[in-house]
């Protein structure tokens, strides 16, 4: 019988959070239930996940930094390595699941997906899961970045452990998330239980899919930041955006602020244009293209969306305006 | 010896070829050091064996000695048969019949590269170590900063230079243990070879370069402006030469006299579609054979600046290729799973 053979690129979910969270009983349900779906699971910890698969692969999380010496652009070259010679394989998968370390900042492994020709030929990101334990998370808070990292990049947050605190703690857990990440989906849970199309195949990195994502995307206020604490914000504009002056300040912002914004993305109404303008960036690296085209009738409006650390909102809203006919 | 790049009919039929047609990408492919048996690694486990000699009858397809992926191949330099590495960390010895027998098991690793030399010694990179195995002993080298991303011997067999994060490592092999040589770089180097003559090492860079170490003086020099990253490199015999992939035609550093600082590469060729992946000089004179990811193959004469694109019935990207070391026949393998072994005698 022949395999399951498709020219499209098999999306991969990358799986954060800290040690003990409830990355592994995840990947164990994804990997034992009956979906009728093909896995390979790429883990930090070989022995880890009690399903004997030989579609499991152990991976060193193997971070380089880029020649150009900034410190925002590394990427896992053990993942370009991995998902080549997982492209070798005779049986093709339906999907790629990365688990990293509890300790693991996000930026690498989604870098990868924005660096490597050949990674991007045959896989495509397709969101980044962050599982958060309900008990303990204010506590890896205090203990470094990572927490508040892995929430910031997160396109899904499956805050876990639910049972194990007061409704009043959860609430208090679910806000400070909310406070560091608005655009995230939450689902809360117990033993890691959700239902896989949850979680799978959400498309969080497709830029025709940027405004199917996020149902209120081009519908949130505008936030205040202080502090160097990390948050989201959006900036919306009504007028049309020339083109030029916005590639000039966006390449000038990276250049300078890429280490501290995490994410951003955004749909631009550009002057003159019949299609959105759709960009998606991780720190410094970015993918853009046309979207879908503007309706007769329909009000033109552009947005971005920044997570970040010490982003300075009046700042970008003025920089952005700036870019505006 | 005499190879006909200009027949006119290629382009239009392929030269005398042996074509099979399998269901698992090819990873690898190579000759036995007699020349007389090639072989491919699939990605469903199987090195698949065949006689040299497009007549002669190909046996059916042999049961997979690898559990995933074999990834890597060379023919073994201490005897008739094949050297294999697989994804279940294995590196085995593979007789003409196609019984294995295991050199060394790394549970939880890959092999993704193999190198060999003619004394004898077969070279592994599983994970972050690097192995030899001569004369039935096995010895660990390593481990690097970071997993082995391609290796090669020095001419005369004493030591290998292993690529990883932020340049390469260079280990005696001989039995004087000697501390190993390292040239930084910067960055994620993923391919590597010494050159024929001993004198440089050449690596491709995950950021689209060229980085090329003068091991004497270790000088290092840096050649940029591809479009994609270079994991195919291949040094003529003479070693005057250092072709690379990842460009539309035929590139060749020039290595002869003073080097290559400040000249432009060697380009010549048909622009094929798309570009090389992967470029392997001939074993004796100056043609050479390029793999496009378009799965056209291009053959070339860097003195004539000749060359004939052949005619190749699918678009699957070519994956390896590999002269017989009589350098008549060259064996081809794509992402498909087609098997090719091209007879280019006139
Ligand atoms: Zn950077």
């Amino acid at each position: 019988m022949a395999s399951p053979q498709s020219s499209a690129q098999v999306p991969v979910t990358v799986l954060t959070g800290y040690l003990g969270a409830g990355k592994t009983t995840l990947l164990n349900r994804i990997l034992s239930e009956q979906h009728g779906k093909k896995y390979a699971v790429i883990v930090n910890e070989f022995g880890e996940l009690g399903v004997d698969n030989d579609l499991v692969v152990n991976a060193d999380e193997e971070v380089f930094e880029m020649n150009n010496g900034c410190i925002c652009c590394t990427v896992r070259g053990d993942l370009i390595r991995i998902i080549e010679g997982l492209m070798k394989r005779k049986d093709k998968f339906d999907g790629i699941l990365v688990e990293t370390t509890g300790l693991a900042d996000p930026g690498p492994v989604a870098q990868t997906f924005f660096t490597d020709d050949d990674v991007k030929a045959r896989t495509r990101l397709d969101a980044i899961v962050t599982v958060i334990d309900a008990k303990h998370f204010f506590g890896q808070l205090e203990q470094g970045s990572e927490a508040e990292q892995q929430v910031a990049f997160a396109d899904v947050i499956l805050l876990n452990k639910t049972d194990l605190v007061s409704p009043d703690d959860l609430k208090k857990v679910e806000d400070k998330i909310r406070g560091i990440n608005r655009y995230a989906r939450i689902f809360r849970t117990q033993k890691s239980q959700i239902e896989l199309d949850a979680i799978l195949d959400k498309g969080a990195f497709d830029l025709a899919r940027i405004l199917e994502f996020e149902p209120d995307f081009l519908h949130s206020g505008h936030d205040h930041n202080h502090g160097d604490e990390v948050a989201s914000l959006s900036i919306s504009a009504d007028r049309p955006v020339d083109p030029d002056k916005f590639q000039k300040w966006m390449g000038a912002l990276l250049q300078i602020k890429g280490p501290d914004i995490f994410r951003s993305k955004g749909i631009l109404a550009i002057d003159g244009a019949p299609r959105r303008y759709v960009y998606q960036g991780v720190h410094m690296m970015m993918d853009s293209d046309w979207g879908s085209a503007w309706k007769d009738g329909e009000a033109r409006s552009s947005k971005l969306v920044f997570i970040g650390r010490n982003l300075d909102g009046d700042n970008l809203k003025r920089g952005f305006e700036d870019c505006l006919k | 010896m005499k190879l006909d790049l200009a027949n006119p009919a290629w382009q239009q039929t392929l030269p005398p070829a042996r074509s099979l047609a399998t269901d698992a990408p090819v990873a690898a492919c190579a000759f036995s050091r007699d020349g007389n048996t090639v072989a491919f690694a699939l990605g469903d486990g199987q090195v698949r064996q065949m006689p040299a000699d497009i007549k002669a009858a190909a046996p059916d397809a042999a049961p997979p000695l690898h559990s995933g992926v074999a990834l890597a191949l060379i023919g073994d330099p201490a005897g008739d048969g094949f050297v294999s590495g697989g994804d279940d960390g294995r590196v085995l010895r593979v007789a003409l019949d196609g019984t294995a027998t295991e050199l060394l098991t790394q549970k939880g690793k890959w092999v993704e590269h193999l190198a060999a030399h003619r004394n004898g010694a077969i070279a592994a990179g599983v994970g972050r170590a690097m192995f030899v195995a001569k004369d039935g002993e096995v010895r660990e080298f390593g481990p690097h900063q970071s997993t082995v991303a391609g290796l090669d011997f020095s001419k005369d067999g004493s030591r290998v230079a292993c690529a990883h994060y932020d340049g390469i490592t260079v280990w005696s092999i001989g039995q004087v243990v000697l501390p190993p040589r390292r040239f930084a770089w910067r960055g994620s180097h993923v391919a590597l070879k010494w050159s024929t003559d001993g004198k440089f090492i050449a690596t491709g860079t995950q950021e689209n370069d060229i980085h090329v170490w003068r091991v004497a003086q270790a000088t290092d020099m840096r050649m940029q402006g591809y479009p994609a990253k270079v994991k195919s490199l291949s040094w003529t015999a003479d070693a005057r030469f250092l072709y690379t992939s990842s460009q539309p035609v035929f590139t060749a550093w020039p290595f002869a006299g003073k080097g290559p600082e400040g000249k432009p590469p060697l380009q010549f060729g048909d622009e094929g579609a798309g570009l090389m992946t992967v470029v392997a000089a001939h074993p004796t004179a100056e043609f050479v054979a390029g793999g496009y990811d378009s799965g056209e193959l291009q053959l070339g004469d860097i003195k004539t600046k000749r060359s004939v694109v052949l005619k190749m019935a699918d678009g699957s990207a070519i994956t390896c290729l590999a002269w017989a070391p009589g350098g008549f026949r060259l064996a081809v393998g794509n992402d498909r799973g087609d098997l090719l072994v091209i007879d280019l005698r006139r």
